[in-house]
């Protein structure tokens, strides 16, 4: 967080949830298997579900939608009303951006040179409409790039796969070697955590699949970029995420600034994750992800988010020319 | 209240310039362009012709028949995850290009269980529908055939019959006939010789999973006779007893 303000309790709200889904996605992931009978141990596709995305080329391609995918519309309509929190508090994936995103380090004016809108954010709707438009004639690919696709495929495939062999590795080195002295040996300890990891997380036998070098070096690619760019799945590459773009561009809570306290230290971008320009009269509400960290860097309170102040046509005061550019924004 | 609902509304059809996308009508149109073009032409790969499978493209229980398969198929990999024998995989291209990472299943890693059906509960999309047991056990996705030279007891006169053990069907699929060959010693010796009752065989792999002849086993599957594509037949008229 840049400046001295403390965090924001919408900030820790925000990242409390996240970490609440997440975890819920890896324990439905962990749940996606035998339990001991031919019974599935839970609602195991719930992302899935709620996923508009899926459930949109899927008709397109298919003229069906199964029963359970019409929960996404629920996703779809809070987002038409509220704007696009889901890719901020609920999207798995896009909190597993968000923890690699808050690794970055780096000077401050080139973070804030990061955060700003970039006009490359517009490629994930150009994605989007690719997909759409190929699902028109019954060719539903939407899965190489939907999130919840990419990253349930890559966990099962190669991820946990590779983190099962590493951990039984790990542990079977231990338990061979088994350092000590005298009669204190490291086993006694690492058996019994061992035999938790092995009862609750690990693979019954080793998984191994086919292609699975492929879809993990893609996996750690998109994970990797976001040293380049914050969230940069999010920002450019998400197909939902331009779908709930699309759907949200217009919402009822909206980013107020109040332009007598702002003083322009652009602090807002410092860590703004969607890259939908706090800073300016142009906020984009399609690119935010109502992290609130502008809220909570800006260190003259000057910005608040609320309902009302919907954008009205006419009530848009035209923008100074100088406070935005086409790559960025122009640190002084 | 309802003023301001009707500017939202109005406000999100023709939206002012802070929540327009931007897009370019050119780029759009050179998108959508890509998207038709690419499906025509994944129509008419090789696979895309009438009464064309590919013979190693087994799909799980359930699947739906190709085209719809793929119209359904989201390539999440929750089939991979949930199949407890870890014989479901993500295609390269046996499927073509359109198919990538959907799932196909690899006997030699794993097999479909005789009494399991979680990818078809596991599937979001319905592109693998969801079964019952008994169902899935009358559903054949795929078909056994023998290579009769690395089969021991066709290549090297030896007696083998560890298919026919496991074969999991009420009645075995895979039957013996007794022959009398010679051995290397020029002696008569009886071996006998498996073979694949078509009507029984549900496809299920487990016989090439456990073959003795690793690597390239002795016998195989290929997706010829899968139930989800009627055309894609090895008999003209069936005659298993379990339907199918």
């Amino acid at each position: 967080m840049a400046g001295k303000r403390r965090t924001s309790w919408v900030v820790w709200l925000r990242r409390a949830v996240q970490t609440a889904f997440l975890l819920l996605f890896f324990y439905l992931f962990l749940r996606t298997a035998y339990y001991p009978i031919n019974r599935i141990g839970g609602p195991v596709t719930l992302f899935f579900q709620l996923d508009p995305l899926a459930m949109l080329t899927t008709w397109l391609a298919s003229h069906a939608v199964a029963a359970g995918m019409l929960l996404s519309l629920v996703t779809l309509g809070v987002t038409v009303l509220g704007g696009r929190w889901f890719c901020g508090w609920i999207c798995p994936f896009g909190a597993l951006h968000n923890l690699f995103t808050s690794l970055r380090g780096g000077r401050l004016k080139a973070r804030l040179e990061a955060g700003g809108y970039g006009r490359w954010q517009k490629a994930k709707y150009y994605v989007l409409a690719v997909f759409l438009t190929g699902a028109l004639l019954g060719v539903n690919a939407v899965g190489w790039l939907d999130p919840f696709s990419f990253l349930f495929r890559s966990m099962s495939t190669a991820v946990y796969p590779a983190l099962n062999n590493a951990v039984v590795s790990l542990f079977s080195w231990i338990y061979d070697a088994n350092p000590g002295v005298g009669p204190v040996r490291v086993t006694v300890v690492s058996e019994p955590v061992y035999e938790f990891l092995r009862r609750h997380f690990l693979a019954v036998q080793q998984p191994h699949y086919f292609g699975n070098v492929l879809i993990g070096f893609l996996f750690g690619l998109v994970i990797a970029v976001n040293f380049y760019r914050p969230r940069f799945w999010c920002r450019y590459i998400c197909p939902l995420g331009a779908l709930l773009g699309v759907a949200g561009k217009n919402p009822l809570v909206r980013l107020n600034k109040d332009e007598e306290a702002c003083n322009n230290c652009r602090l807002c971008l410092a860590d703004c994750q969607g890259g939908g320009n706090p800073n300016t009269e142009q906020w984009k509400p399609a690119e935010c992800f109502y992290c609130f960290n502008c809220k909570s860097d800006c260190p003259s309170q000057a910005i608040s988010f609320g309902l009302g102040k919907r954008a009205d046509p006419a009530a848009i005061r035209p923008v100074p020319a100088a406070s935005f550019s086409g790559k960025g924004v122009v640190v002084k | 209240m309802i003023g301001a609902t009707i500017g939202w509304i109005k406000g999100f059809v023709k939206p002012p310039k802070e929540a327009r996308l931007d897009l370019r009508r050119r780029q759009l149109l050179a998108c959508g362009a890509t998207g038709l073009g690419a499906a025509f032409l994944f129509h008419t790969h090789p696979l895309g012709r009438k009464r064309s499978y590919n013979p190693d493209l087994v799909r799980p229980p359930g699947s739906l028949g190709e085209q719809e398969f793929l119209s359904k198929c989201i390539r999440c990999g929750e089939c991979m995850k949930v199949c407890p024998t870890n014989g479901i995989h993500p295609t390269a291209l046996e499927a073509g290009l359109e198919g990538m990472w959907s799932p196909v299943m690899r006997m030699t890693i794993g097999y479909c269980e005789y009494e399991c059906t979680l990818c078809t509960q596991a599937c979001p999309t319905g592109a693998i529908r969801a079964l019952t047991v008994p169902e899935k056990q009358k559903i054949k996705i795929g078909l056994a055939y023998f290579d009769k030279n690395r089969c021991l007891p066709y290549a090297y006169a030896r007696t083998c019959i560890v298919c026919e053990e496991h074969c999991p069907t009420p009645k075995k699929a895979i039957w013996f006939e007794d022959v009398q060959v010679a051995n290397l010693a020029g002696e008569k010796v009886m071996v006998k010789q498996p073979r694949v009752d078509p009507d029984l065989c549900i496809g299920c792999g487990i016989c090439v999973n456990k073959c003795v002849i690793k690597g390239q086993p002795a016998i195989l599957v290929s997706s010829v006779g899968e139930t989800r594509n009627p055309d894609n037949g090895v008999l003209l008229q069936s005659t298993n007893p379990y339907g199918g």
